[in-house]
């Protein structure tokens, strides 16, 4: 670890801020409250722009990031390379339907119901996947996705193939329904923010060490006497329950849900997006999240054949920054890692 | 009654009998050496011990604790500790983080989530005397994976003794070692002598007559004979087997 404070290196607030940290270290913390209140200001100053479109679009890289994001904290900090998690996505977001389904109409209790169903089914599949290691973990974890996108297919009550549309929006309750049109908007981005200031801070506790640990050298951590699969379960769980809520908030976003929400490939672009800003960094599944979903937005304007100067991208940063772009820009930023 | 005992301990990987029925004690205070030639199955009676490997069949007992059915980790908590024979640190973090890891698995919850490791005096306090113990003050801050071969070691073995264990599985600890750095790593292992009991493979002679107090002899899988150094170095298998030239000069 090498920086300006050895003594405390995993003080800075991250990538994005890293960048800025040489020469403004005050900056550099402001940094992340910052985008947060350009977030928080942008459905006010759209109209003025002529940007209306894009309050939908941001509201969608939120609740993608919120997933990616617990992706990260099992894939970078955990070390699990799970190829399933769009599965636990469409369980909350399935759970929400269920809910609708059945008569009822809180949001709170939908999204709540959401992550905690897709909490147990985290629970249920990592007690078998996390007995392999490797490949087999991939595959394993990547087949019980599977199994769940074909029992939404199976589903006749909720639609099947043809997926279920939500017509009326769920009721967030008292005075937050009506009170502006964005209101949507902003509480996405308070659970957002909220997510990821939690993993953040989880990342630096006894937990997060040692989940770290886990990552770098398993055998040694068994030899020092740490539970290692039950750790491991644990983020597995709480990435399947966050991933879960992202998936409750999504069939709101879209008032519709289908399989394809969990279909394999979902998964596999939640890797790739946070490959893409960094697996294991702080900032790494919003900077990929963000960029890939900025690009493909913005690449959709001019041609069809969108899919292959992402795929470009993608080498590029493959050969170019193997540790993401949130490593790149810690490397600008004169830092070796900040974690 | 010894504080370690193993029992009939078998392993066998396809035809291939790698641990044949061993009986083993260490006593309380004693540093018992294992030696044998390359294939005696020294890494595996190990590996059985420690639990990284199931043995087959055979009882493992601490300190009057029976440990065969518990989990490799639960035996260390149980007081077992091990060092590896290729050195197991964790090579992109510093030795305070090092450290950290591996007094933090001996004190509270590793569930704990919330609050800032970094921020626990206890746990900083415990590295650094962890540190201080195994000469490793000095480099604290520097990357485990940028210390040469012999701070490595020493690192490995500090890792292990954050368990404060009752009986320290030492793997080949000066293994690829100058005599400088051996004879240091001789040092540090004889002054543990008074916190616990240490299981000693190695295969440099010196320093195993330097420091064991009862040495067995591991050929084929099998305990050849047990006994202090002048007993083992009179046997006249053990000659034939093991040590040839190297005791006859």
């Amino acid at each position: 670890m090498q920086g300006s404070t050895p003594q405390n290196p995993s003080s800075a607030p991250g990538a994005v801020a890293a960048i800025t940290h040489a020469r403004f270290p005050g900056l550099a913390r402001r940094l992340p409250w910052l985008v947060l209140a350009l977030l928080a200001a942008f459905p006010l100053l759209a109209p003025a722009l002529g940007l209306e479109y894009y309050v939908g679009f941001v509201r969608r890289v939120l609740i993608v990031a919120i997933a990616a994001t617990s992706l990260n904290f099992i894939l970078g900090y955990g070390g699990m390379a799970a190829l399933g998690h769009a599965g636990f996505i469409g369980v909350g977001a399935y759970t929400v339907v269920a809910l609708v389904e059945a008569g009822f109409s809180s949001a709170w209790l939908a999204w709540g119901s959401a992550a905690l169903v897709a909490g147990l089914a985290a629970a249920a599949i990592g007690a078998v996947s996390l007995r392999t290691r490797g490949v087999y973990f991939i595959m394993i974890t990547l087949a019980f996705a599977q199994m769940l996108y074909y029992l939404a297919v199976s589903l006749r009550t909720y639609g099947g193939d043809d997926g279920y549309g939500l017509y009326t929006p769920l009721e967030l309750g008292a005075w937050l329904d009506g009170a502006h049109a964005q209101v949507f908007y902003w509480v996405v981005l308070a659970i957002a923010a909220a997510v990821f200031a939690l993993f953040s801070r989880v990342a630096h506790s006894r937990y997060g060490h040692a989940l770290r640990g886990i990552r770098d050298n398993e055998t040694r951590m068994v030899a020092l006497g740490y539970p290692v699969y039950g750790l491991k379960l644990a983020g597995f769980v709480a990435a399947g329950a966050v991933a879960g809520l992202a998936g409750g908030l999504l069939a709101s976003h879209n008032a519709f849900v289908s399989p394809s929400i969990m279909h394999w490939t979902q998964s596999a672009l939640l890797l790739v997006m946070v490959m893409l800003g960094g697996a294991g960094r702080r900032w790494g599944a919003p900077l990929g999240v963000a960029l890939w979903l900025t690009l493909e937005e913005a690449l959709k304007l001019y041609t069809d054949y969108w899919h292959w100067p992402l795929g470009l991208l993608l080498l590029l940063v493959v050969f170019h920054a193997p540790q993401g772009v949130a490593a790149l820009l810690e490397r600008r930023g004169g830092r070796e890692s900040v974690r | 009654m010894s504080l370690f005992r193993a029992e009939g301990l078998v392993k066998r990987f396809g035809g291939l009998l790698a641990t044949d029925h061993v009986d083993l004690a260490v006593e309380a205070g004693e540093i018992h050496a294992l030696i044998g030639p390359n294939g005696a199955g020294k890494s595996t009676l190990v590996n059985l011990i420690s639990g990284l490997l199931p043995a087959d069949a055979g009882r493992i007992v601490l300190d009057g604790v029976d440990l065969t059915a518990l989990a490799p980790h639960a035996r260390t908590r149980a007081g077992l500790a091990r060092c590896f024979q290729i050195t197991s640190v964790f090579r992109n973090d510093s030795v305070r983080d090092n450290l950290l890891l591996a007094v933090q698995a001996q004190a509270g919850s590793s569930f704990r989530c919330l609050s800032r490791r970094d921020a626990e005096h206890a746990l900083q306090e415990r590295a650094e005397a962890l540190a201080q113990r195994a000469g490793l003050a000095e480099v604290l801050e520097r990357n485990a994976g940028t210390l040469p071969h012999g701070l490595q070691k020493r690192l490995d073995l500090a890792l292990a003794l954050a368990a404060r264990p009752k009986l320290l599985l030492l793997d080949e600890p000066m293994a690829g070692m100058g005599p400088e750095d051996s004879q240091q790593m001789v040092d540090l292992i004889r002054s543990l002598r008074s916190e616990t009991a240490i299981l000693l493979i190695e295969h440099d002679m010196d320093a195993v007559f330097q420091l064991a107090d009862r040495i067995s002899v591991l050929v084929y899988g099998k305990v050849l004979t047990s006994g202090d150094a002048a007993h083992v170095k009179g046997h006249a298998e053990v000659q034939a087997v093991y040590l040839g030239t190297e005791v006859a000069t």
